[in-house]
């Protein structure tokens, strides 16, 4: 099993480029915008005169492939840079940030696999049927209504009209953070169901109609011991990847999920950097994303590998 | 600057509802506090944006003035009508003969919250400090001091190197505030971190992105104040989440919202919106660097065919008044009498008749990207000039692109907002008349000598009656030549349960939480 997971080292190592080619993408795009932080931060009383004195101050009047060599000799040191609108190191807003954010994705997807399996099942054991119809119903409204509109409603029903949950926010305790996490990763959750259950229901149709499933059958497997042993963990693998490509997308989707429930996560944090020209942050928050995406592509390919014992990614003799 | 009455509460609210009343809110102007305060609670008050820092010298930041102000006091306050200034961390000052030396009394017994004693070399370094701020900071605000002196323990001289009518109200603002002697022994980057001052609470923790929190402070130079245990400040972006956060009863203020937000929380049971008199005003600028805006008929053609009354009520719901005057009515020396241009679309077209441009030109008007309010204003401005022969197109840019290309000029005519952070006009004429004045006339380019010297001339009287007559001609004279188009004045709007009493903000925006409770 383990020698199976040696091709992550080299994945790791093939990350590199990737990461310098995007250091070097953000940092310019970010440049590009017209206006810079001092603007920003100066208000309604900028001037000429304040807006070149507070660029000085921050270090902005360098030029520019002066100041990426700077950004890079940091960053090879673990060293985001400053931001500057909050003067506070970059890792430091990112270590608040991050697991507002990750916590969110992981709930939601935890929620939207608590929906969509059982859904994905009845909708393929009998395709066509009334049942099918319903789940597919389900996954044209989910797919059609927008994330902060469903955001809303679900706060209108379950927050204002019932009062089970809170109004956006984070709360103080980790407890709380459950709680007040729980609206927005259903929200997300929810948003997260049609791609998946459209993607197991076909897979389980072609499963079932399989001939190992068929061999299943004959030998006296019924019900949820055929459905775990033999349909849900082949009918698994394409979903995988279908969840690993999306957690991508989803990073950047909950940010409006993020402003909705006031969440103080990744989403908001660049918003704000943007809006501000905070270029550190701007390029803290994206080189976290991209080492997420890669850590998310290596971890689908480790998941494919546990399910799938055929799938072998370290040996190019055996593959 | 902060603004509280340090007797009773009653006397404050009283204070607020009459000098409140004076303007234009018909809705509950302030929370009012009859009854008996109560003490303790937790007030939270959920705002669209996070502070930036605490740091009072180079911060121009709103949200983050706001929460400092609660933490560090001026020398002398500003009153409820925004107007007038009082006493605070000051007793009061005399001043010398040839107007330059200002002799200023503090209050004895004034502790920091670290329990030090305030003395005459606070004062002095904490002014010192704002000054050196410089360009980058709030230090063009103390530009007129040649010298901050210590006489003794509880008295400074302020020296001015030339007549300076606005001191006292330069003295009031939060840049100005009173902190320890440097800094307490720390760094000025790790004081800030958890500012120290004399004010009614003090600083608890800050978690970026999510809230800040003060707590009373329990030796508050005023007895009996503050009543709340603590505030909290959340930061919750979007409007309608904070409405519902409201009517949910899980926070006690919404920090503006907006005003379509407001109408409908007006009616709702519970909750009490509540409309204050600002300094805002929302303007046109015109590039006069650029024909044909350097023309005198083109400028008052476009601000005679701007229907204001119309804007007040699309744009603000009603909640506001048309503009007619370069100063607002919460500014002193206003003039409401400086004969800014009305609704008039027969003079607007005789004014185009007799411009540069008899048969009309092709222009765009500069707006923030995002932004509801302006885009209306851009949609009625557009069809009102179309009327008179002007095609106007609208060109969005995000706040900090726009803001770049309004200093570079590089505009036709562009949106603009202003409000007062101190009580004298001198902040704003100073900025907008003058060419020098950092911002290039409010970025119009606008020069005219005669306005340059009597704005010069009011800025160094110290005499009120003499100054607003000047004040009256820089109104008048501005007005004639339509050097921006005044558009309308709009309240400060906040949404608070009916739990919360004794709420009030003052033209320039700040608030005072001591003498704030909750009802249970």
């Amino acid at each position: 099993m383990l020698h199976r997971l040696r091709f992550i080292p080299g994945r790791l190592v093939q990350s590199i480029p990737v990461a310098i080619g995007v250091t070097i993408i953000v940092f310019f795009m970010a440049r590009l915008l017209p206006g810079n932080p001092a603007l920003a931060l100066l208000g309604q009383h900028a001037t000429k005169a304040s807006v070149a004195a507070l660029s000085k101050q921050l270090g902005l009047d360098q030029p520019l492939w002066q100041q990426y060599l700077i950004f890079l000799g940091r960053l090879f040191q673990g060293n985001l840079g400053t931001s500057i609108t909050y003067q506070m190191p970059v890792t430091q807003e990112l270590a608040q940030a991050i697991p507002v954010t990750l916590s969110l994705l992981g709930l939601a997807l935890l929620l939207s696999l608590v929906i969509s399996i059982p859904l994905a099942a009845l909708a393929a054991f009998r395709p066509g049927g009334a049942r099918d119809l319903g789940v597919r119903g389900f996954t044209l409204l989910g797919q059609g209504m927008p994330q902060f509109w469903l955001g809303i409603m679900l706060i209108l029903l379950l927050a204002v009209g019932v009062r089970a949950f809170p109004v956006g926010g984070y709360g103080e305790t980790a407890g709380d953070h459950f709680y007040y996490l729980f609206l927005p990763a259903l929200t997300l959750g929810i948003t997260m169901c049609p791609t998946i259950i459209r993607s197991l229901r076909s897979s389980m149709i072609n499963v079932l109609e399989s001939e190992y499933v068929g061999t299943a059958k004959s030998k006296g497997s019924y019900g949820a011991a055929l459905f775990r042993g033999h349909v849900l963990r082949n009918a698994a693998i394409p979903t995988v990847s279908v969840i690993g490509v999306n957690l991508g997308f989803l990073v950047g989707g909950s940010l409006v999920i993020e402003k909705v429930f006031a969440l103080p996560g990744l989403g908001s944090m660049m918003i704000n950097a943007i809006f501000t020209r905070d270029f550190p942050t701007i390029q803290g928050v994206t080189l976290f994303v991209a080492f997420f995406v890669v850590v998310v592509g290596i971890l689908t390919d480790v998941v494919y590998t546990i399910l799938d014992p055929r799938v072998d990614l370290s040996s190019k003799e055996r593959a | 600057m902060k603004r509280r009455i340090g007797m009773v509460v009653a006397v404050a609210a009283a204070a607020a509802l009459v000098l409140g009343g004076c303007s234009t809110a018909n809705s509950s102007s302030a929370s009012s506090a009859s009854g008996k305060p109560v003490e303790g609670g937790n007030l939270v008050i959920a705002r669209s944006q996070d502070i930036i820092s605490m740091n009072a010298t180079d911060t121009f930041d709103n949200n983050s003035l706001r929460v400092m102000e609660q933490i560090m006091e001026p020398l002398f306050m500003v009153s409820n009508n925004g107007k007038t200034l009082k006493p605070w961390l000051a007793t009061g000052y005399t001043i010398s003969k040839n107007q330059l030396v200002y002799t200023i009394n503090l209050r004895k017994g004034v502790k920091f919250s670290n329990g030090k004693t305030m003395t005459a070399s606070d004062v002095k370094f904490s002014i010192d400090q704002d000054t050196k701020s410089g360009a980058a900071g709030w230090g063009f605000i103390n530009a007129a001091i040649k010298e901050v002196s210590v006489v003794n323990a509880s008295t400074v001289q302020i020296t001015v190197s030339h007549p300076w009518g606005p001191l006292i109200a330069d003295l009031s603002l939060f840049s100005n505030g009173i902190i320890p002697d440097n800094y307490g022994g720390k760094t000025e980057a790790a004081f800030y971190q958890a500012p120290v001052g004399t004010g009614p609470f003090v600083w608890d923790y800050w978690k970026k992105g999510q809230a800040v929190k003060l707590t009373k402070n329990p030796n508050y130079w005023q007895k009996g104040l503050p009543y709340l245990s603590s505030v909290t400040w959340t930061v919750v972006p979007d409007a309608n989440t904070r409405k519902l956060q409201v009517q949910g009863n899980q926070i006690d203020i919404d920090d503006t919202p907006d005003w379509s937000t407001f109408a409908s929380l007006k009616a709702t049971p519970g909750v009490n919106a509540m409309t204050f008199p600002s300094t805002l005003m929302d303007w046109i600028a015109f590039n006069e660097n650029r024909a044909p805006f350097n023309d005198v008929h083109i400028r008052t053609a476009i601000s005679d065919a701007i229907d204001r009354n119309a804007m007040v009520k699309a744009v603000l719901f009603g909640n506001g008044t048309p503009a007619y005057s370069m100063l607002s009515p919460g500014t002193p020396y206003y003039d409401p009498n400086a004969g800014g241009d009305t609704y008039n679309v027969a003079k607007a077209k005789a004014a185009m008749a007799a411009s540069s441009k008899p048969n009309g030109f092709t222009t765009t008007l500069l707006i923030q990207s995002g932004d509801a309010n302006q885009a209306s204003i851009a949609q009625i401005m557009q069809s009102e000039l179309k009327v008179i022969g002007i095609n106007m197109k609208i060109e969005q840019l995000d706040p900090t692109a726009n803001k770049q290309a309004r200093l570079a000029g590089n505009f036709d005519m562009s949106w603009n907002q202003w409000s007062m952070d101190i009580p004298d006009p001198d902040e704003w004429t100073s900025w907008a008349v003058n060419p020098k004045g950092g911002s290039n006339s409010a970025f119009t380019g606008y020069d005219n000598p005669k306005v340059i010297a009597i704005n010069a001339e009011a800025a160094a009287e110290t005499n009120p009656t003499k100054r607003a007559a000047l004040y009256d001609q820089v109104q008048t004279i501005t007005s004639q030549d339509a050097f921006i188009a005044y558009l309308f004045y709009s309240p400060y709007s906040y949404v608070a349960t009916d739990q919360v009493k004794g709420f009030y903000v003052t033209p320039l925006g700040n608030y005072q939480l001591a003498n704030v409770y909750k009802t249970k």
